[in-house]
């Protein structure tokens, strides 16, 4: 008898097979490229901020006159250019391909001295010898005719046509310091006859005439050196600084009766001369440049009760410096060397950006366009405007992650504060404490629910009677369906003030609760047998439930008597006072507790299905050796388990790193760095839900944000990858057959 | 047909019924066991004879592995499980309340039908028992080990790798090595519950030799499936059949001239 075997499968099984395996292999591929597309769309954004500077020479505009520059700069758009020179003449050039020509504004005056305030109040003053100052300002209107825009520059006297008398003398004024604000201004000048002089004028908008009023003080500036170099006003016209040579004096000019020569400081390098000093934008620093090239960051420190010029950082610019341009709005500066070049500078970032030749020779004057982005240098001859690439200077390697002296600050440190009212602000960008905020919540999260969580869980898998399990381990994981948003909003409403009002309870609770465990236990393992065989084994645990009922009761209870017997009737004021602990309400502690009690059914889930699913014959063969159950436990079961009970606190740990919610809405969001229980954190993921809605697209501090989000990936990949080696190693040692 | 193949050198042979205490390692007295409702065991007694080898044989579910399991206590982990009537060892009921169950298991060894070293060295594995009683000093670790792994004929496959991972042992020697382990702690009695069921016949045949050193140490009980072993290694066999012991003489008369019915449709292979 013979029979036709068919060894082919049938086709629509082999179709089946097939599908299912390109159909779970295209998942697991997708899955993939999902992490890694998330991966390389955060280093896209995060890579512009690592960028260097670069420059790129875009027109040259040849100068007639001969005079000296008072100030050059740039509008706006980068369309127009202006230069204000010695002659009392103010002269527009169009940087467009359009080459339009604009009528030069002169004054009706013969200049003997001149000044210009910072770039971004972008006035210059000419002084007389008649002792009057007059104050020059270039606008920009921008009106779009055929929908196009058009830029017309026309020139404003926002001090008036006439002048404002300065010297009331008249005598001829030989040198001039010139700071304006909204509707003030104040101008320091030396006469012909050697008087300093300084004079402060506020206008005040009459309520009927809608006309400005003018008021001016006068008064002598005592003390001035013989010769003067420089004399510089802080844009809020409260100092006045007047450079000597390599001496710095510095006076509080804050109110006009009352000017006060406040300190002399020596501010070179050593062994060079000082060329030029500038303020900083947001005028608390000085920048000095030395013949030597080096450049110097100064500004005032509380040291010893007392505010003292402080050199913070130096920067190497390799040959002399003719002159300081800085920007208008960030913390960078341009200097242009005695060589020709220019090199850019940020203070906050720490570093050079760029060093670049000027085409055209020696270059005597450099100056920002207001959004950074052009920088206009004024050769022998010419003007020479080059774009600026130089998006984030404030972020370097070492401002992310290292200390940083900011402006103000008394010593250098790591500091998050992303914003303030201020333009001038300077951005404090570090990773640091953040990165510590997540740490120290992970870490406290961890600690209270890593030994819970475990504990039940070997309880449960390993000494609970199994109808008990079966109703214990569900509830438990539906703890984690719980929202966290309801946690968070839990902690920081309900939790908080409660912790804060009984202190002494709750750590009564954490002490007592363990020990009336243990002490409950032992009391029923002293029982008499017969009490006890009453309880079905492994339903012994249900004994505890009044017990921990009790002693939270009792904990809570005894807590105004103990606060009133320890700690002096307030438990907040003694932290404070007493141990010179700082206590915020949304503190380490309750995030600890809110998070732990969210990582709690996460580590709980997988390390009881680990200790549970140790096979029951190695348990069985080591009971067989004599062990007793415990002995067992620890020597065997726990041994098997570990990788399973180490994944199960690593996933924990990644969720406590990760989490959101509690954090955000548990702490104060403070970026402190301090271990301290009793202060809040800011984490990165609170950090990015926080401010990642206020922050501009593009920014900086956009950028940085994205680059928090990365970190926080980084750690989580490494806690991932770290764990699962760790894993792999256990379970190859521990796993059994 | 199955061919038998008895040791021919066996002692006279012993009177089951009437053993004195000295000739007794175990006694076994008008046991019941309820697994919740249903009954597995039915008034079994019986002595086991002391240094001997004694086999439970029967077909599958019979109760034999149950009151294996009984002899140290394994049942006590079976949640349902409800005993009574008496086990006594040394004439002391093993189920007695005053009764240690750590202790009377450090008495009886067991062996499982599948092998279960822990996830340890070798070497962990053997000393397991004794570090249990708290014994630290290594050179009394030392020495059990190497008497143990020799008692259990495993010494000179792996005294160059001791502190290597149990599971690069082969099914074979991971049984000889749980054996090893439970005869480290020196046990009056040694369970064997199948121990080569799992293995192939030439590890089988290593372990039933090493059956045949161990009596003369310890009191042996096995429970098997396989009828041959029983007659190979044993001296006694008790045959079960739906939980009642049906019939327990001495391995040569009990499967050359059994004098029950259902133990001859056994041996001869008409059920099983």
């Amino acid at each position: 008898m013979t029979q036709s075997v068919s060894f082919k499968s049938s086709g629509q099984r082999l179709l089946m097979d097939k599908l299912a395996r390109y159909g779970v292999s295209a998942g697991g591929v997708l899955v993939l490229i999902a992490l890694l597309l998330i991966f390389f769309y955060l280093l896209w954004v995060v890579a512009p901020v690592f960028y260097g500077a670069s420059v790129k020479h875009k027109q040259s505009i040849p100068l007639v006159d001969n005079h000296a520059t008072v100030m050059i700069g740039v509008e706006e758009q980068n369309e127009i250019a202006y230069r204000f020179n010695m002659g009392g003449e103010l002269r527009f050039f169009d940087l467009t391909e359009e080459q339009r020509f604009f009528p030069a504004h002169q004054l009706p005056i013969r200049v003997t001295a001149a000044d210009r305030t910072v770039p971004s109040r972008g006035m210059a003053a000419y002084a007389d010898s008649f002792g009057r100052v007059y104050v020059m300002a270039p606008k920009f209107k921008v009106t779009y005719p055929n929908d196009q825009r058009l830029i017309t520059p026309t020139v404003e006297y926002p001090f008036g046509e006439e002048g404002v008398m300065v010297d009331p003398e008249g005598k001829g004024i030989r040198q001039l310091a010139f700071e304006a604000g909204e509707g003030e201004m104040a101008v320091a000048v030396i006469t012909t006859d050697g008087r300093a002089l300084l004079t402060r004028l506020e206008g005040e908008v009459n309520m009927f005439t809608d006309e400005v009023e003018w008021s001016s003080d006068n008064a002598v500036i005592p003390g001035l050196p013989a010769f003067v170099d420089q004399m510089l006003i802080t844009p809020d016209l409260r100092r006045l600084f007047v450079r000597s040579g390599n001496r710095l004096s510095t006076y509080d000019i804050s109110s006009i009766g009352r000017i006060r020569l406040m300190s002399v400081d020596s501010i070179n390098y050593q062994d060079a001369n000082v060329t030029d000093v500038a303020l900083l934008t947001g005028a608390s620093s000085l920048i000095v440049a030395n013949d030597n090239g080096k450049i110097t960051q100064w500004f005032e420190v509380a040291k010893d009760g007392k505010r003292q010029f402080t050199q913070i950082r130096e920067f190497d610019a390799e040959s002399s410096v003719n002159e300081i341009a800085v920007e208008y709005f960030r913390k960078g500066f341009a200097v242009a060397t005695d060589d020709g070049y220019m090199e850019l500078f940020h203070t906050t970032g720490g570093s050079r950006l760029l060093k670049e030749k000027v085409d055209e020779g020696n270059t005597y004057t450099l100056a920002f366009s207001p959004r950074a982005n052009g920088l206009i240098a004024q050769t022998g001859n010419s003007l020479e405007f080059y774009k600026v690439s130089n998006e984030h200077p404030e972020v370097t390697w070492s401002a992310l992650w290292q200390k940083v002296w900011y402006e103000g600050y008394p010593e250098p440190q790591f500091v998050w504060q992303s914003t303030s009212a201020s333009d001038e602000f300077e951005p404090k960008l570090s990773l640091v404490p953040i990165s510590f905020g997540t740490v120290k919540a992970a870490f406290y999260a961890m600690l209270f629910a890593v030994p819970i969580a475990l504990a039940g869980a070997v309880y449960t898998a390993y000494f609970m009677s199994a109808p008990l399990r079966k109703i214990v381990k569900p509830t438990v994981e539906i703890m984690e369906a719980l929202p966290t948003v309801i946690l968070g909003f839990l902690a920081g409403l309900w939790l908080a003030p409660l912790i804060e009002d009984n202190l002494p309870g709750v750590i009564a609770t954490m002490i007592l609760l363990p020990t009336g465990f243990i002490a409950a236990a032992y009391g029923w393992s002293k029982m008499p047998k017969a009490i006890r065989q009453s309880v079905p084994e492994g339903w012994d645990v249900m004994l505890l439930i009044p017990v921990v009922l009790f002693l939270g009761w009792f904990s809570f209870a005894i807590s105004p008597t103990l606060e009133l017997w320890m700690f002096g009737g307030d438990a907040r004021l003694f932290i404070t006072n007493e141990l010179g602990i700082s206590f915020d309400q949304r503190n380490s502690l309750v995030v600890g507790l809110a998070m732990g009690f969210a990582v709690i059914p996460t580590i709980y889930s997988i390390a009881e299905d680990a200790v549970f699913s140790v096979p029951k014959h190695l348990s069985n063969g080591s009971l067989a050796l004599g062990a007793t159950p415990w002995q067992t436990l620890t020597k065997v079961v726990l041994l098997t388990a570990s990788p399973g009970i180490f994944s199960a606190v690593m996933m924990g740990l990644g969720r406590a790193v990760g989490e959101t919610m509690i954090v955000l809405m548990a702490t104060g969001n403070t970026p402190v760095m301090d271990w301290s229980i009793f202060q809040g954190m800011r984490t990165l993921s609170a950090n990015i839900a926080v401010e990642m809605p206020e922050s501009e697209v593009g920014s900086s501090h956009y950028r940085v944000l994205f680059l928090a989000a990365f970190v926080l990936f980084v750690f989580t990949f490494v806690f991932n990858t770290v764990a699962e080696f760790v894993r792999q190693r256990l379970r190859e040692k521990y796993s059994s057959l | 047909m199955i061919t038998l193949n008895t040791d021919n050198n066996r002692e006279t042979v012993l009177d089951l019924a009437n053993l004195s205490a000295e000739q007794t390692a175990l006694e076994v007295k008008n046991l019941d066991l309820y697994y919740g409702s249903k009954q597995a065991l039915f008034d079994v007694s019986m002595k086991v004879p002391k240094g001997q080898v004694t086999a439970f044989i029967g077909p599958s579910g019979c109760g034999k592995s149950t009151l294996l399991r009984c002899i140290n206590r394994m049942n006590d982990l079976v949640d349902i499980c409800r005993i009574d009537g008496e086990i006594q060892l040394h004439g002391q009921n093993i189920y007695d309340k005053s009764v240690d169950v750590a202790a009377l298991r450090r008495n009886v060894g067991m062996v499982f039908q599948r092998p279960n070293p822990f996830p340890k060295s070798i070497y962990e594995n053997v000393v397991y028992g004794l570090r249990l009683q708290g014994i630290k000093d290594r050179r009394v670790l030392d020495e059990a080990v190497e008497r143990s792994l020799r008692g259990a004929a495993l010494w000179d496959e792996v005294k160059d790798r001791l502190h290597e991972n149990a599971f690069g042992l082969s099914g074979g020697q991971q049984q000889r090595l749980v054996i090893a382990r439970a005869i480290a702690i020196e046990p009056e009695v040694l369970l064997l519950d199948e121990p080569t069921s799992a293995l192939d016949p030439i590890s089988t045949l290593t372990i039933e030799e090493l059956i045949n050193d161990l009596k003369s140490r310890y009191t042996v009980v096995i429970v098997t499936h396989n009828m041959q072993q029983a007659a190979r290694v044993s001296d006694q066999t008790a045959f079960m059949y739906m939980g009642n012991l049906i019939e327990y003489a001495d391995t040569n008369t009990l499967f050359t001239t059994p004098s029950e019915k259902q133990t001859e449709d056994y041996i001869t292979g008409r059920y099983g």
